[in-house]
């Protein structure tokens, strides 16, 4: 009886059906972290408490939702007493005397946080090759990026270690490396899940989520993250649906935008056929295919370039070594202090940002960029507005191509941006996407898009599960596919 | 953007980089500047800047103590403390 590869529905029902103790769960989950380690997905481990906490389970049986599941976390979100870096040298020794709201959330469910997972540093990056405890690797072949930010997440989940990982997406880092590693994975909309204990990139656009196998997963873990939180002054104060609920309703009749003002031309002819083959399975199932027009779309990476880095450049120069985190040692006065202990614990993409964002800020520059974005910002959601008073959910590739070889995108900061091009709208107009794996092309999977509409994560959730239950991609693993 | 200009922001930001690094960090922000630019062939004169997707302004509440006090908590993560507070280089000798 093994758990690897199963997903979260699976191992609780083994659990119940004491097939396995929750402690040979977790002691197995820390043999596959062993036998992948050149991986390099974890940065830390929960070892000792989390196999405390799968004993006390196997005394006292639990009927929380999440009870005994091993759930791997980003290593952004704050984790009361275990070492929390977002991937960054200046938060080497940074152990948070509290856990993020997201995270009580999920372990008041019953489940196990077994370890941090590596990440692009502070989420800046789209093939976690920005971090400071090295690159992932992506377990569909060697030197693949797993994709980024999340992408140690998205590879523990890959390869079979956990069923499923938080993570969060700025412009893109759920959902690109859950394409890239072929996982499912969502992004709700902007305000669902708390960000009180999530350390902060661009506020405005920061948003956690699950990444698992499968969609149905995805909406047993969305339940127990989703949370009103006063800690939040952004956390919304809306009824949360089950997310479960819909999830086996008909698509018959309903609507699927696509973007005519989407250039496909650069894509590979693979990518292009994968991606209508979906649509033709949707079509198969009943949905029906409408053109919509999003004009501004085309802005979104330069919007995104300019609000995102003024955003982190604020929220990190709370990083001066004073309070928490690394401080540069022997400085000659606080000028220095700063100055040094900031130098030495960012990367150069951290610092790229930093350098963007105070440049976009500064006097005479402000009106220009930062303003200027933040109108094409309002344009590019208004689009999306029109759009849905037309259709149900709108459906775009999630990546530009499968997993890329590290290195692979040169120097030019540009190119690794443009990964993102399909997810950063999203983030821009706060609305729910996600990406399901839809094809592999060379034996590397890819993912389709699926956005919704303002707090509709049900309507994409349904989609995605019965895209899942009429198609095997999601059972595809680096081993061949799952049984 | 120019070695002059990449000096300021480099200060206002409390970072040093690198000689070295100095001239590769001019033409990427350079690039990066002038990829966003193309915002500029928009026409948002009427448009209102869109700050947040929530577009909510700040909820208010009762002034109440809510928050734990974690001071010793705080101090003793922190780089450098006594009992009562973070320490610094002195900066008035």
């Amino acid at each position: 009886m093994t758990i690897r590869y199963k997903t979260i529905k699976e191992i609780t029902s083994m659990i119940s059906k004491k097939e396995i103790s929750n402690k040979e769960v977790i002691q197995e989950v820390y043999k596959l972290i062993d036998e992948n380690k050149h991986l390099n997905a974890f940065i830390t481990l929960n070892k000792e408490d989390s196999i405390k906490k799968a004993e006390d389970l196997d005394n006292s049986s639990s009927n929380l939702s999440l009870a005994g599941v091993p759930i791997a976390q980003k290593d952004l979100f704050c984790t009361k007493g275990l070492r929390t870096t977002c991937g960054s040298n200046i938060l080497n020794n940074f152990i948070p005397p509290y856990s993020a709201t997201v995270i009580k959330n999920l372990e008041s469910a019953g489940c196990i946080s077994v370890g941090k997972t590596n990440m692009d540093e502070f989420a800046m990056g789209s093939s976690n090759e920005t971090s400071f405890f090295g690159n992932v690797q992506n377990p569909w072949g060697q030197n693949l990026v797993p994709g980024g930010s999340s992408g140690g997440s998205a590879s523990a989940v890959a390869a079979g270690i956990v069923p499923a990982a938080s993570g969060t997406d700025t412009g893109g880092s759920i959902r690109q490396p859950a394409s890239l590693c072929g996982i499912t994975g969502l992004k709700p909309t902007y305000g669902r899940i708390s960000r009180w204990g999530m350390i902060a990139f661009a506020s405005s656009l920061d948003q956690a989520g699950p990444m698992a196998r499968t969609a149905e997963d995805c909406a047993i873990m969305l339940n127990t993250m989703c949370s009103h939180d006063e800690k939040d002054t952004t956390s919304l104060d809306n009824k949360i649906p089950d997310f479960e609920e819909n999830l086996n309703t008909s698509i018959s009749g309903k609507k699927i935008g696509i973007v005519k003002d989407l250039d496909l031309s650069s894509l590979d002819k693979k990518v292009i056929a994968v991606y209508e083959n979906s649509l033709n399975e949707f079509v198969s199932m009943g949905a029906e295919l409408v053109d919509i027009k999003l004009p501004n779309l085309s802005l979104s990476v330069p919007t995104y370039y300019v609000v995102a880095p003024a955003e982190c450049s604020s929220n990190l120069s709370r990083f001066d070594g004073v309070k928490f985190g690394r401080r540069s040692e022997n400085p000659k006065d606080l000028e220095q202090l700063y100055i040094k202990t900031r130098s030495e614990g960012f990367g150069d993409e951290v610092k790229r940002r930093i350098l963007i964002g105070s440049y976009v800020l500064s006097a005479g520059y402000y009106d220009a960029y930062y303003k200027k974005a933040q109108q094409v910002r309002r344009l590019i959601k208004d689009d999306f507005d029109d759009a849905f008073k037309k259709v149900d959910v709108i459906m775009t590739p999630t990546t530009r191509g499968p997993a890329f070889k590290m290195g692979s995108k040169g120097s030019d900061p540009i190119q690794m941006y443009l990964e993102d091009l399909f997810t950063i709208s999203a983030n821009l107009a706060g609305l729910p996407a996600m990406s399901i794996p839809n094809g592999n092309i060379d034996n590397k999977p890819i993912g389709l898009q699926i956005i919704g509409n303002f707090l509709d994560e049900g309507t994409i959730l349904n989609f995605a599960h019965m895209f899942q239950k009429e198609t095997n991609w999601h059972n595809y693993t680096p081993d061949g596919v799952k049984e | 953007m120019d070695n002059k200009t990449v000096k300021t922001i480099c200060y206002l930001s409390r970072l040093s980089i690198d000689g070295e690094k100095e001239q590769k960090i001019v033409t990427d922000l350079d690039n990066i500047i002038e990829f966003v630019d193309q915002l500029n062939n928009v026409n948002t004169s009427e448009v209102k800047p869109l700050t947040n997707p929530l577009e909510k302004t700040a909820k208010t509440r009762t002034d109440k103590v809510t928050a734990e006090n974690l001071k010793e908590e705080f101090l003793e993560i922190a780089p450098s403390s006594n009992e009562d507070y973070f320490l610094v280089p002195r900066v008035v000798e």
